[in-house]
Order: structure tokens, then sequence, then C-alpha cells
């Protein structure tokens, strides 16, 4: 059996340093929940397709289960957790609570921060962005009309809210 | 996943010393969109030694300039879709690089490891052999060129050798007349593997005469090319359905000689002819 190096890296979750001893053939999603117990990024597939665990790397939307652990090194993670400041809840947490943009949850996380990628890119996105911007993440429950809403509820175009 | 001895390089130089000392048991790791998946199957047969490539700063981003582009390999699919050099010079690599994956999978994604991974699905590579691209294999002992079609073996190998890491991809940008195309057929939209793809390339003098043709076609034949018998029957004639059509029936005749009969052939029969067809429509609008 080959003897695994351990490694010593630093990184920083939620505006918060890290200095973190890993196996090198741990995962993102390994790190989150099972070392810092973070476990509101979610484990689905474990394949890249449905999109639970996705979290933002340097702002950017990725699935934490295909980026290997040593791969976070100086690099900025944010994950559901980072979401709210403080009791403060993120604009999306709010539209997507107001807008029952949550069913079952499982999806939630991952649908809030390919949301978030989308909305620091473009405040003001057309219904076809906001589509494709969680293209990557799979709700079961199906509940995409009120996540879309959510999502739009939030941007700076906000949509009359249906009485 | 099984453990395995994990190194990251610092830069090009460094990735090449470790990739000499460890050839062969060695993997080159980057976006990790496919090797992640791979390493974790029950039956995978993980590297003993992985090098990490993805902070190689140096490997990364696109040059225009001289009337070329120069890739690097760990450009992201999502940097290459929104790329204003791509979009101008090469726009049916910015389609096919907007229609992989999802966008978590494009954010990490990069073209290099599309290209080496080498899946007879792969999306970049039926563009990139229609901008006739050439890539650059680098090792401790040499540096060599070859066009993009003569890396490729079949699906999943390539004449790369285990010491040997892709260092560039470059291509010549399109001429303004030229118009190009690519079409990807896949189950659903988002997170599709594609079943086929065709990349297109068609240019016309002012008379309206083709003066030059590329018909890429993915995941039809077990070696990508340009299908230059297609492409032949366009060139100095003018754009027409009954051509086109002739071009896409020439594919799929071709794929079938070159693949034999599959429980897949009686649907990709009449779809790999469509689908060029309406690839070099595209080209004519």
């Amino acid at each position: 059996m080959l003897q695994m190096n351990t490694l010593t890296i630093t990184t920083t979750i939620n505006r918060r340093n890290y200095t973190l001893c890993i196996n090198p053939n741990q995962t993102l999603l390994d790190i989150l929940r099972e070392e810092l117990g973070l476990s509101g990024t979610k484990r689905g597939c474990e394949i890249g397709e449905c999109g639970a665990c996705t979290v933002l790397m340097n702002g950017r939307a990725v699935n934490a289960c295909l980026v290997l652990a040593p791969q976070i090194e100086g690099q900025e993670i944010l994950t559901v957790e980072g979401l709210a400041v403080g009791e403060q809840l993120h604009s999306l947490q709010e539209a997507f609570l107001e807008h029952e943009a949550v069913h079952c949850g499982f999806c939630t996380p991952g649908m809030l921060l390919s949301a978030k990628e989308l909305l620091d890119e473009n405040p003001n996105p057309p219904e076809t962005d906001i589509r494709f911007a969680i293209s990557g993440n799979l709700c079961r429950c199906t509940g995409y009309v009120q996540i879309v809403e959510a999502i739009q509820a939030a941007s700076a175009n906000k949509p009359e809210r249906k009485p | 996943m099984k453990p395995f001895n994990y190194m990251r390089a610092t830069n090009l130089h460094e990735a090449i010393g470790l990739l000499a000392h460890h050839t062969p048991n060695v993997c080159l790791l980057a976006g990790g969109t496919d090797l992640l998946i791979e390493w974790r199957r029950p039956s995978a047969c993980t590297p003993e030694n992985v090098i990490d490539i993805s902070a190689l700063t140096e490997m990364k981003g696109i040059e225009s300039g001289n009337g070329r582009i120069v890739l690097k390999p760990l450009t992201t699919h999502a940097q290459i879709l929104k790329s204003q050099a791509i979009i101008e010079s090469a726009p049916l690599l910015s389609v096919a690089a907007t229609v992989i994956g999802s966008p978590q999978i494009r954010n990490r994604g990069t073209v290099g490891g599309n290209i080496m991974n080498a899946a007879a699905c792969a999306d970049t590579v039926p563009p990139l052999i229609a901008l006739n691209a050439e890539v650059v294999l680098q090792s401790e002992s040499e540096r060599r060129t070859l066009p993009l079609h003569e890396l490729f073996l079949k699906p999943y190998e390539t004449v790369a050798r285990p010491d040997e890491i892709l260092c560039e991809i470059r291509f010549e940008k399109l001429p303004v007349k030229a118009r190009s195309s690519f079409i990807k057929l896949g189950r659903r939209n988002a997170l599709s593997i594609s079943r086929l793809s065709v990349a297109a390339v068609v240019a016309r003098d002012e008379a309206g005469v083709i003066t030059n043709a590329r018909i890429v076609p993915g995941a039809t034949f077990p070696r990508w090319r340009r299908v230059v018998e297609a492409e032949k029957l366009l060139v100095g004639e003018k754009a027409s359905a009954e051509l086109f059509r002739a071009a896409g029936d020439t594919v799929s005749e071709l794929m079938i000689a070159e693949t034999g009969h599959r429980w897949s052939t009686e649907y990709k029969e009449p779809v790999i002819a469509v689908l060029v067809q309406r690839a070099l429509e595209q080209c004519c609008r």
C-alpha cells in the first residue's frame, strides 16, 4: 500500500483563515462537511451533475465534489454558511423564503450560491440568464418557478410581487 | 478515492521535471472535472503520483495577435466563452465552450484537460480541429508541435508520452469572410454529453462560390478528423440544400464505413447527415 503524504494548507473559508492538515485524496466537499462540520453544503451525486455541493471559489460557482482538497490552497471559499452576515440574511436567502423557493431544501444551498455568482456579475439579469445560471443545479422537487422568481426578486430588477 | 502521492507544481519547468522523474506512473491534474469522477469509481485505476498543475499561471490565458490565437491549456471553458477575441475570430469555439457541462463545470474544466482526456465527446475538439489548431507538447528532452488531429489515436488515447505536457494550443484566426458553426446533440440542455456534434467553417467569394469548407463531426469517428471527402463536394459550388444534403450523406456513409453497424447506427445514420446539413446552412445564412 502506498504511503500517502499528508499536507498542510492555508485557505479562507467564509472570510475566516484556516490552516488545515489534509489527505490529498480528500475533496473540498470532504473538508467542508467532515472536517469543519459545515454541512450546509450537500453531498449529492458526487459526479458533478446535481449541483447540491456548489460553493463559490474566488467568486465562481464550483462543484465541491470535483475540487481536490489541496487545490484550495490560497483560495477563497464561500459556502451557504457564509452568506448571512451575523443575523442578517443575504438578500437571496430572504427572497427564497419570501417566494417559498425552498421545498425539501437539499438543492437550496447550491442554488443560492449559483445565483450569487450570477447577481455578483450582473445585478439585473434577464430570466434566460437566471435559468442558464442555475442549469447546473437540480431540484428534485421541481420547484424551479419559485426559485427563478426568488432570484428575480433578489436582483436589482425586482418584478412586482404577485398579490 | 484511493491514496496517491500528491505534488503541486509551482511553474512549468518544475512540472516537466516532476513528470520526467515519475514517468510513467504519473498523472497531471488540472480542473479535475473528469479525473476526480474517474478516480472515485470503485474499479478506478488511480495513478501512483499526481502532479497538480492547476496553479501554473503561465499556463492560463488567451493571447490574440498577428492573426493568431494562442490558448494556454489551463484556460477554463468559462474564460473561453467570455473571451471577445474568441467570439470575434473563432465563434464556433465560443459556442462549444458554452454548451459544455454546467456553469460549475465550465468554471473548473480546462480546454487542455478536455483535449488530453481525449473523450470522443469532448466538445472543444471538433471546433479546434476545424480551426486547424496545432498543439505543443513539451518534455525535458524535446518540444514538438503537431496538428491537433494527429494527437489522437483512439478515444481516451493520445500520442503524447507520459513525460509530455500540453503547453500550448494555437490556431489562425478565421478570415473575416468565413462563417462558422457548432451544433451539439445531447439528451438534454445542461450537463449533457454529446451524442453527436458537428463543427463547420465555410468561406465564400463575392459571387457566393464556396472557396473553403471544413467539416469536423464529434463522437462520430473513432479518430477525429476533417471530413475532406465531404468538404471536396462543396468547394467551387454555390450553397444549396441539395449540396449540403450530399455532404451530410457523405459524412454519414463514412461514419458507418469506419465504425460499422452498432446499436445506435439506425438513429445516428440519418441524424449526423442532418446535423452536417444544418451546420453548413448556419454558416451560409
